[in-house]
């Protein structure tokens, strides 16, 4: 048994865990796309005047909050076929996942739209646009340009809970790690390798996030070209300065 | 021609607005002066219900536009549709950032009225002529002096084509040597026949441009007359108070020794495009 790094054995394993980090980057995109709309209406659904809808989606965002993923996975997975809800591994990830992950993405919105000015709102209501269009061309792209930092590391917590699913059976790159490394009794090679494939991901994540948020602190004018394409038309109208 | 007829609004317990009536006829330029927190913006917000009233019902054009809050007659369609045919220009401008200029200025059509694009972007490139921004069509607001993004709110609310205009303490948050820019502006509305309600403390402005002064206090109209009624002959102790305070207060600046800049510059004649 080496207690050191195996370069052949890691070899042997690099298929089935490249396999592995398909199948999380697969379950991390669809639950990101999910749950990044899932969430605005979610949020809105807890700012709506109907109550009930309200009451409804609060418990469900309190409920995905004060308690661990790991179990509402396992719940999922293991508990409801019992009540009849039987989902296969990745379809049960993937909705145990969503469901959490849409619940605090809910949260990030909701203080996105409330960062939004008033005088936004105001300003749209004076012109005459109706309460569901302010949302939808005033206030939201304002809202989910100033929460979109979180989204992003939301997104990248996300790729790393995703081997959670490990749990309830996902052939994602844990759980491949985890077979592989009990039938080799490798584990040190195994798992600094699997340590190594979620980083060679999940660190360009990160530095995409903090890229991302640099760009945007330079105002909604940065993704303009430098030289406006009228220029020559400066000399019709003069300014007073 | 915008009617108002006895509202009163109170928030909690602060009455900010106790039985106002009013009237703004068509073509008509009114200014409302008064001292801070008289209610003179509450009252303009009112009258496109932003401020909802508590009682007391709002006519434009005739028809009934809100009426009394407790009887709640009025669906929110109508709210909107009354507000896209009374324009509303705020002390901060409130541009939408992430639209570029013309992008403001089509809004309200776009949104709207659901005209063609073709003749909401004609109409706002005109108008953005208008208010001599033409070349910054395509610029965000963050890339505008508070004066530049000023004429373009103004432009943006024009292009709903309102009945009426309503400016709320227009130049109030700008830099003194942009004041007069935004004021060319509102004068050539007040050339063209627009009917306006202006919010201010340039009382020069409204002495020059104004057809009638209301005077409001404590959330009551004190006083209403032309401006030279009102700034050469107030008939209310209070109104005299306000004035003589506003009044001693640009004498200062002339006598002092040495004037701090910024008063020197909003002193200079403006030249104006």
């Amino acid at each position: 048994m080496s207690s050191f790094f195996n370069p052949e054995l890691a070899l042997d394993a690099l298929t089935t865990l490249s396999l592995g980090l398909i199948v999380t980057v697969l379950l991390t995109i669809a639950c990101g796309v999910t749950s990044l709309i899932l969430g605005i209406f979610v949020a809105l659904a807890r700012m709506s005047r109907f109550w009930p809808l309200r009451l409804v989606v609060n418990g469900y965002v309190q409920l995905m909050r004060s308690t661990p993923l790991l179990i509402q996975l396992i719940y999922i997975y293991f508990a409801l076929p019992f009540i009849g809800i039987k989902l296969d591994p990745f379809l049960a990830a993937y909705v145990g996942l969503s469901l959490h992950v849409s619940a605090y993405l809910a949260e990030v919105y909701r203080g996105g739209i409330e960062a939004v000015p008033k005088g936004q709102t105001d300003a749209a209501a004076a012109l005459g646009m109706r309460p569901s269009v302010i949302m939808a061309k005033v206030v939201l792209p304002q809202a989910i340009r100033i929460v979109i930092p979180s989204l992003g590391n939301y997104m990248v917590s996300l790729f790393k809970d995703t081997s959670l699913a490990a749990v309830i059976t996902v052939q994602e790159l844990l759980f491949r790690g985890q077979i592989f490394a009990a039938r080799t009794y490798d584990y040190f090679t195994i798992y600094t390798l699997v340590f190594a494939m979620y980083f060679a991901v999940g660190y360009p994540a990160i530095r995409l996030v903090m890229y991302v948020e640099r760009r945007l602190k330079r105002g909604y004018a940065a993704k303009l070209p430098k030289k406006p394409a009228d220029t020559r038309e400066l000399v019709i109208g003069q300014e007073p300065k | 021609m915008i009617e108002v007829r006895a509202i009163s609004k109170s928030f909690g317990d602060n009455k900010v607005l106790t039985d106002i009536s009013m009237t703004i006829e068509d073509g008509e330029v009114v200014g409302i002066i008064g001292p801070s927190g008289s209610g003179k913006s509450t009252l303009l917000r009112s009258i496109n219900f932003l401020e909802p009233p508590d009682t007391g019902d709002i006519l434009i054009n005739g028809e009934l536009a809100y009426r009394d809050a407790a009887r709640r007659e009025l669906s929110k369609s109508n709210i909107a549709l009354t507000r896209s045919r009374v324009g509303m220009v705020f002390q901060h401008f409130y541009l939408f950032p992430h639209m570029t200029v013309l992008e403001n200025v089509c809004s309200g059509p776009r949104f709207v009225s659901k005209v063609a694009k073709t003749e909401y972007e004609e109409r706002a490139n005109a108008l953005l002529d208008r208010v001599g921004l033409a070349e910054k069509r395509h610029q965000y607001p963050e890339q505008l002096s508070g004066g530049q993004q000023q004429r373009v709110a103004i432009a943006r609310s024009l292009a709903m084509e309102p009945a009426a205009m309503l400016f709320d303490e227009p130049t109030s948050a700008l830099d003194p040597e942009l004041v007069g820019e935004v004021l060319s502006v509102m004068r050539k509305l007040v050339d063209d026949g627009m009917t306006m309600a202006i919010v201010t403390h340039e009382m020069g402005f409204v002495r020059q441009v104004a057809d009638r002064v209301i005077f409001m206090d404590e959330g009551r109209i004190v006083e209403e007359g032309t401006p030279d009624e009102i700034f050469n002959n107030p008939q209310h102790e209070r109104t005299r108070a306000f004035l003589s305070a506003i009044l001693s207060h640009t004498e200062r600046t002339e006598p002092a020794p040495e004037p701090h800049p910024t008063e020197v510059i909003s002193s200079l004649p403006i030249v104006l495009p």
